[in-house]
């Protein structure tokens, strides 16, 4: 339960704006161990989603290190960092993020074809789809599977998402207020569904979050200001 | 190597976004284009080529001096294993005009005006020559056939095949000469002098073949209606030159079609005799030469390129001893050097129509570029999305990478497709068209031919679509490396 699924060590990332060097994390140490809610408060702009971005490895820190399992990953050449992307960590985001073109269950599908080679992929399509339709059910969808996304409503949306994100059994669940764009009913159902899967997985959830209440039923809480974690 | 997601995603872009038909539409036509155009512009190449070399002869012993004889070459080229036949061709510019126009009309009489249309004012390159001998060599009976038959193609009207060259009598033959009956009618026609009795007529007058581009000008002639044969030489020098006029009354015996145009215009061919006769070279005066200005050689069937060459180095060098010494060396050219500046204009002009076609392709391919980074430009979210859930900067490029494949394959295979059923049904295509829509995509009456030539080489399809598909590549490319190169947050973040 203690071994720490994700870490962030002294983690700074600075944006260059023309001649200007804006810095968004200022050394950020965080450790969200397997099993653990973590949810992530902080004002608009303090540099959550940053945070979020860069222990995902879909951005690099400017100085620091990622450790997944306690193994540094932020070093590793870019088709690693995105196999282990995919493999480690799942992102949910406050607009879903699905691909409009395709139905909900090729957008969960999609996360199925990720870090497999296309012949590889074919020959275990069935299954994949299968799982896909099976998670898709988990997440209370099963009558939705061949909608577009725009077809469905915003709680259906991310549940999908949910889905997805789950799709390659990752050990960290990376949400950015995943229910800020809904409404509370809504929302509420969808955080149930969150933390009930995190429960049964023990998957380490790290919760970016503007409602305190929501906060309160994680492990721990942790605020963020100015680029740096408040003690 | 990419994964999994970037020929799907692929996929259900090109299902989804209906721009990509208009990509796939502009590489179909283009390839389209290509190969039904070249494999005219082929087609319409190797049947000028096959022409050409129907109208000329193996080797061609040329640029000889002015008063080369003919047997003595000949002897020389004869003994050649190679050689199976020779014929002497003796040219001279000259005129020729009809004598009923020139005493019936004044039409050209007191004008100063200059004429440049030769087919209408009787300039001629006079080509005497040797029917029987002609005959040994290839060719000649076959342009006679063809002539009457290119005329009746076009024109109404009975044209009748010239009989010169059926004629049993050698001497007769080899003036080219017309029945005698034909000649009496003839010289009835046009006021001159003829025996009262046609029974009592012998024909005098040599016969001239004239081409079907000229007929065509100058309108069909009865049978041995007589023509002036006029040419001119100078004699002295050094300031006080006399100019000389030569002049031989010949009778029309037929027209002849060689497939080249300029010949068909410009030739007249009439017994090598006649010519030499005017030019001071009678066969009964002492001292004359048979001069020849050309000996046109027959080679033994089925010898190579290589053969051929030889030979022709074998028959120069001979040639050379035979003829005086201190003479130029003569040329030996096999019926591509024959032909040298029109074959090469020919293929230069192909040239040109592969690279107006190329650039028809490049528009094209331009139209894959700009649908493809459109596509980028409006899927930039779903590029941040692929990266978040762990596609490699790699396979997301991919994405837009066989996107532009799969148009360039569809558009390929459909271009491919109708390429060839339009090649294959082109005529049929064109008649229907002028049929009902009085329109004609390949005015072939243009090229005076029968019908549109059409050969699609598969070495060229295959070149054409393999160019459409590597072009395509290529300009994917640009887009694909765009979208590899994005910064998935930013992505993400895009409104
Ligand atoms: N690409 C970028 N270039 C420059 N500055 C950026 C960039 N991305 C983020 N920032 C800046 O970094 C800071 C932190 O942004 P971030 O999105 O992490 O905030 P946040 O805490 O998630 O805020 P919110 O609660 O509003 O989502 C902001 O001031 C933002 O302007
Ligand atoms: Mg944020």
């Amino acid at each position: 339960m203690n071994e720490t699924a994700l870490q962030a060590v002294a983690v700074h990332k600075r944006y260059r704006l023309g001649r200007q060097e804006i810095p968004v994390l200022r050394g950020v140490d965080l450790a969200v161990a397997r099993g653990e809610t973590v949810a992530l408060l902080g004002a608009s702009g303090a540099g959550k989603s940053t945070l979020l971005h860069v222990l995902g490895l879909l951005d690099a820190p400017s100085a620091g290190e990622i450790r997944f399992d306690g193994r540094r990953v932020d070093d590793l050449p870019v088709r690693e960092r995105a196999a282990l992307r995919h493999r480690h960590v799942g992102f949910v985001f406050q607009f879903y993020h699905l691909i409009p073109e395709l139905t909900a269950l090729q957008n969960v599908l999609l996360a199925q074809m990720m870090a497999i080679s296309p012949l590889a992929y074919w020959r275990v399509r069935k299954q994949a789809r299968a799982d896909a339709e099976a998670m898709l059910e988990r997440v209370g969808l099963q009558d939705r599977l061949r909608h577009r996304p725009t077809e469905l409503s915003g709680g259906e949306r991310q549940r999908v998402a949910i889905a997805r994100a789950l799709m390659a059994s990752p050990q960290a669940l990376l949400a950015d207020e995943p229910t800020g764009n809904l409404d509370s009913h809504t929302a509420a159902g969808v955080c149930e569904l969150l933390f009930d899967i995190q429960r049964q997985r023990g998957l380490a959830l790290l919760l970016v979050t503007h409602d305190e209440g929501l906060a309160r039923r994680c492990h721990r809480t942790v605020r963020m200001k100015d680029g740096v974690v408040e003690r | 190597m990419i994964d999994a997601f970037s020929p799907y995603v692929a996929w259900r872009y090109l299902l989804t976004r209906r721009i990509n038909l208009l990509a796939v539409g502009g590489v179909m036509f283009a390839v389209w284009a290509i190969l039904l155009v070249d494999s005219v512009f082929t087609g319409f190449v190797s049947q000028i080529r096959s022409d050409v070399r129907a109208s000329a002869c193996d080797l061609m012993v040329t640029e000889l001096p002015h008063d080369a004889s003919y047997e003595a070459l000949r002897a020389a080229i004869e003994a050649d294993a190679d050689v199976v036949a020779t014929a002497p061709r003796l040219r001279h510019h000259g005129m020729l005009q009809q004598v009923r126009v020139r005493a019936g009309s004044a039409r050209n009489q007191g004008s100063s005006q200059v004429d440049f249309d030769h087919t209408a004012n009787g300039f001629a390159l006079l080509i005497g020559i040797d029917p029987a001998r002609e005959e040994a060599i290839g060719g000649l009976r076959q342009w006679l056939v063809r002539g009457p038959e290119e005329l009746a193609q076009r024109y109404p009207g009975d044209f009748w095949p010239s009989p010169a060259l059926d004629e049993t009598d050698a001497g007769r033959k080899g003036r080219l000469a017309m029945p005698d009956a034909d000649e009496w009618r003839a010289r009835r026609r046009a006021g001159l002098a003829h025996e009262p009795d046609v029974a009592n007529q012998r024909g005098a007058w040599p016969g001239v073949l004239l081409g079907w581009q000229r007929i065509r000008r100058l309108g069909w002639f009865a049978r041995s209606e007589p023509f002036d044969v006029v040419c001119a030489s100078f004699t002295g020098g050094d300031g006080d030159a006399v100019l000389h006029t030569h002049s031989a009354r010949v009778g029309f015996a037929g027209v002849f079609a060689t497939g080249s145009r300029a010949a068909d215009e410009g030739m007249a061919l009439l017994p090598i005799e006649t010519l030499r006769t005017m030019l001071g070279h009678d066969a009964a005066d002492p001292g004359s030469v048979d001069v020849v200005t050309d000996v046109a050689v027959r080679l033994r069937p089925g010898l190579g390129a290589a053969a051929v060459a030889a030979a022709g180095a074998r028959l120069r060098d001979r040639v050379n001893a035979a003829l005086p010494p201190g003479s130029p060396s003569c040329l030996v050219a096999d019926w591509e050097q024959q032909n040298v500046t029109f074959l090469s204009a020919v293929a230069h002009e192909q040239g040109m129509m592969q690279f107006v076609l190329f650039v028809v392709m490049l528009v094209a391919a331009f139209v894959i570029y700009a649908t493809l980074h459109m596509m980028v430009v409006q899927k930039v979210k779903d590029i941040g999305i692929l990266a978040a859930i762990g596609g490699s900067p790699r396979s997301v490029g991919a994405v837009f990478l066989l996107g532009g494949l799969a148009v360039a394959l569809f558009g390929t295979a459909l271009g491919l497709g109708v390429g060839v059923l339009s090649a294959a049904n082109l005529n049929a295509a064109n008649e229907w068209m002028y049929a009902n829509f009085q329109l004609e995509l390949f005015p072939r009456r243009l090229f005076d031919l029968r019908e549109v030539p059409c050969r699609l080489e598969p070495s060229w399809a295959a070149t054409v679509a393999v160019g459409a598909i590597a072009l395509a590549v290529v300009v994917a490319a640009v887009p694909a490396r765009k979208a590899a190169r994005m910064n998935p947050v930013l992505c993400l973040a895009h409104e």
